[in-house]
């Protein structure tokens, strides 16, 4: 048999006392949670071990002794024996320490044999063990096996690594009993008022935990806690304003749903408030996935609010905004010009093809007129596109991303003569392919049975084979001309979806990063372990196993407590 | 004899699958070969009949012929398209008035085309060829000549190949289609748009409406099928020889192989055909299933 005890790192130097923590029931280890320092009332010990089970559910007990020596304070050891008689337990642990020396010495008080106390002595002593008590203690070894290995855990990091999911609804789980380490892990996270008492209290008793130097605690965080409720408020009074807004009948007509889910912003903006219901909900996150998702959704809003009022401020700086929409103009007169170039140069023979000259000049003219169209329209546009970016500006405050979704609506509205030149030829190749592929049928006396879904012979009357092999051939020679236009105006619209596509990323980026979740993976990476490793602190023949425990990424919760035993 | 030589044992053999016989599957008795029957049902071939039939092929070929000639006068301006023009016209009415002729002799047609849809596919005919015609004159400008006779050439192979010698009356739509194809690329190379009109009504009555007229001549006047057939060639000929005299003895001797030198090689080949057949056949149904089907 080997007694497991799991012993906070920061009990290591802890004064006398008592050691408080709890049995695990069915695998014979123990966790130490807390020293309770001398002097105290027994009286009081127990009452307060009832008040923390009550408030923790866990069923905590005192589990034994601990000693550290100090200067005169020898002559404790009949003193911690006596101790048992008056906690008593199935089994007692009398843990001591000797300065100077890194090794525990522990030991098991049974009083399960008619009251008489079997006492075993297990060793543990690094080094500068004496040599006849060593002797003597090895006999004792030989008699009983029991081993004792002493864990170190940090006491901190395993009640906030979320290892213990055993509130997961899985009914499977709760069948099984949980394992040794989730229950470990259980036990430290569910005693948590235990860990209340710290030495500044004026109480009647003394403890030693994580927390007895004095409680971690920020007053910005507690500040934040105390003024989150009436923000919460606010704020999911101002949504359900906002949604009562957005439910007015004349928003849901056709064209202006259809124009929302087009446009960016609008679709920023709904998911946005998508957010913010989350945020505001005065409901506490059920469960570590909650939690995350809604930490992320936090972080990510405030992230965007911060950049966007970074763009602001370099916006709204030094006329930057005459700059931009003096800019904007002229930029768009330049693409034209270059568009107009483009048909010049497809209206002439582009790189030796063999281009219809006539269809080549009515496609050309057609689409010439669209750009002088545009232009005209930009020139129109040219006062008021300051007011339009300075007022567009101003939506930078809700955040970057929906400053990036109004530049992305603002380019599809500014390239929609390109959009439109797509659609055209894109129509017109499509009308071309279509005709052509059932005037082939017919080139081949076949038809396209609808009822068969088949393509079957069929013989057709003279005229109807005279006129379609005229358009065929039609068709067929000015095949080329429309495929070059469509293919010129499909790698534009390309161009323009890609940058589109660019700024949609990134505000998906934006919107959907685990900013989080990497922070707290880089400064508190505990807190997103996947299980614990043991590392051997200290191993020598004759002396107790030291392991230390520590957290793992890889998932594997290793166990080597079965091969030491 | 079997395959196993099986001594014949009492029970004659029968041949019988359904029922278990002293014999293997694969035995057969030596009635086996006396079923054997050699070109059943064989028609022996005359050479002058098999001539005859061949002269439509020849015939077609010089179609082709003709209208190429009609071409090549057309682009070297030797031909005014009204002349062309006026000519289909009368050809057109002349080969009317004869189909008319000839089907009256025969009213087996099942529901004769009335006047009027005649009249309608004429209109239809001409107007859009009318209309299209500026169109399919710039259709082909930019691309190379050479592409335009590859093409012509391609398609006018491909409707000798697909016609449907043997029964042209509905005319073949890859035959059509393919002799239409390379009309319109040649008659686009013309010069002017009336050209390229004269020319693909030109191409409709040569390729489209001749075939029908000799179809009908063949059924009601065999004798005088053979004169137009031989007035055919030698005005294909003819017509070539005036353009192209190489061309035309070429042309000639394809016509000569395909109407004299093939027929006699069939005949000739005949003798050597070799066609058995005996209950190895697979079984053919010969009663009369219509009454099932409907």
């Amino acid at each position: 048999m080997v007694l497991k005890i799991f012993f906070p790192q920061c009990c290591n130097r802890a004064d006398s006392g008592l050691l408080v923590g709890r049995w695990i029931a069915g695998h014979d280890s123990a966790v130490v949670l807390a020293v309770i320092h001398y002097p105290f009332i027994p009286g009081q010990v127990k009452q307060y071990i009832q008040q923390m089970q009550a408030q923790s559910g866990v069923e905590l007990s005192v589990l034994g002794s601990w000693s550290l020596p100090k200067e005169g304070q020898e002559g404790m050891e009949s003193f911690l024996r006596d101790l048992s008689t008056i906690f008593p337990q199935e089994r007692w642990l009398q843990i001591s320490r000797q300065m100077g020396k890194m090794g525990f010495t522990c030991e098991i008080l049974n009083r399960g044999q008619n009251g008489k106390a079997a006492q075993r002595r297990v060793k543990k002593e690094k080094k500068e063990e004496e040599v006849d008590s060593g002797e003597a203690e090895k006999d004792e070894e030989e008699e009983d096996e029991e081993k004792v290995i002493f864990v170190h855990y940090e006491q901190r990091k395993v009640m906030l690594s979320q290892l213990h999911p055993i509130e997961s609804g899985d009914p499977d789980l709760k069948t099984d009993p949980p394992s040794e380490l989730r229950q470990v892990f259980q036990t430290v996270a569910l005693s948590q008022p235990l860990f209340f008492l710290d030495k500044y209290d004026d109480g009647p008793l003394k403890s030693t935990h994580w927390q007895s130097e004095g409680r971690e605690a920020s007053i910005i965080v507690e500040l934040l806690k105390q003024a989150s409720v009436p923000l919460c408020l606010l704020l999911s009074w101002m949504l359900s304003m906002w949604t009562w807004l957005c439910s007015i009948r004349i928003f849901s007509l056709y064209p202006l749903r259809f124009l929302s889910t087009k446009l960016s912003t609008c679709v920023q903006l709904s998911y946005r408030t998508e957010h913010m219901r989350t945020l505001s909900s005065p409901k506490a996150a059920a469960g570590h996935t909650q939690f995350m998702r809604k930490a992320n959704m936090l972080v990510s809003v405030l992230v965007d609010v911060a950049l966007g009022v970074l763009l602001m401020w370099w916006l709204y700086r030094d006329e930057h905004i005459a700059m931009l929409a003096n800019t904007l103009v002229p930029a768009a007169d330049h693409v034209a010009k270059e568009l107009e170039q483009l048909l010049q140069w497809l209206m002439g023979a582009p790189a030796g093809l063999k281009m219809n000259r006539a269809l080549d000049q009515v496609l050309g003219r057609f689409f010439l007129y669209h750009i002088h169209l545009w232009i005209s329209y930009i020139h129109l546009m040219s006062p008021f596109i300051e007011g339009i970016l300075w007022y567009g500006g101003l939506s930078a405050c809700l955040g970057l991303t929906f400053a990036l979704s109004l530049l992305s609506d603002m380019v599809a509205l500014f390239t929609f003569h390109i959009y439109c030149f797509y659609v055209y030829g894109a129509r017109l190749y499509c009308l071309k392919i279509y005709g052509l592929s059932s005037l082939w049928r017919l080139f081949r006396g076949k038809k396209w049975n609808v009822l068969r879904q088949r393509v079957d012979s069929c013989s057709y009357d003279l005229d109807q084979l005279f006129i379609g092999t005229l358009l065929f051939t039609v068709l067929l020679f000015l095949l080329p001309t429309t495929a070059l236009y469509y293919l010129v105006f499909t790698l534009l619209r390309l161009v323009v979806v890609l940058f589109q596509g660019v700024l949609h990323l990134s505000v998906d980026f934006i919107n959907s990063f685990p900013l989080f979740a990497i922070g707290l993976r880089v400064f508190r990476p505990y807190r997103l372990a996947e299980g614990v490793k043991f590392r051997v602190l200290c191993d020598e023949p004759g002396v107790a196993l030291h392991l230390l425990m520590e957290r793992a990424f890889d998932g594997r919760v290793v166990q080597p407590m079965e091969e030491a035993a | 004899m079997g395959p196993d030589g099986a001594p014949g044992p009492a029970v004659p053999w029968r041949k019988v699958l359904w029922e278990r016989q002293p014999f293997p599957d694969n035995y057969v008795d030596q009635r086996f070969l006396e079923e054997l029957r050699r070109n059943e049902g064989i028609r022996q071939y005359r050479y002058w009949a098999v001539v005859k039939e061949a002269g439509f092929v020849g015939q077609q070929l010089s179609c082709v012929a003709i209208f190429i000639t009609l071409w090549l006068y057309m682009e070297q301006g030797l031909l005014s398209p009204a002349t062309l023009l006026c000519t289909s016209l009368v050809c057109a009415l002349l080969g009317y008035g004869l189909h008319q002729v000839l089907s009256s002799q025969v009213e087996s047609c099942s529901e004769p085309r009335t006047h009027l849809a005649d009249l309608q596919s004429a209109a239809i005919f001409l107007s859009f060829t009318f209309g299209f015609s500026p169109v399919l004159k710039t259709l082909t400008e930019s691309v190379s000549t050479d592409t335009v006779y590859a093409m012509s050439a391609v398609m006018l192979l491909a409707h000798l190949l697909s016609f449907p010698y043997a029964e042209p009356s509905p005319p073949g739509s890859l035959s059509l289609n393919a002799a239409l194809f390379a009309s319109v690329c040649l008659a686009s190379r013309l010069p002017g748009a009336l050209h390229t009109f004269a020319m693909l009504s030109c191409a409709l009555l040569v390729f489209a409406l001749w075939p029908c007229l000799l179809q009908r001549l063949r059924e009601n006047a065999p004798g005088q099928f053979a004169g137009v057939c031989v007035g055919v060639c030698v005005g294909g000929v003819g017509g070539l020889g005036s353009q192209s005299p190489g061309g035309a003895v070429l042309l000639a001797l394809a016509l000569g192989s395909v109407t004299l030198l093939c027929p006699l090689l069939l005949v000739r080949l005949q003798r050597h055909k070799d066609n058995i057949h005996g209950p190895w056949d697979e079984a053919e149904i010969h009663e009369d299933l219509s009454r099932f089907l409907n």
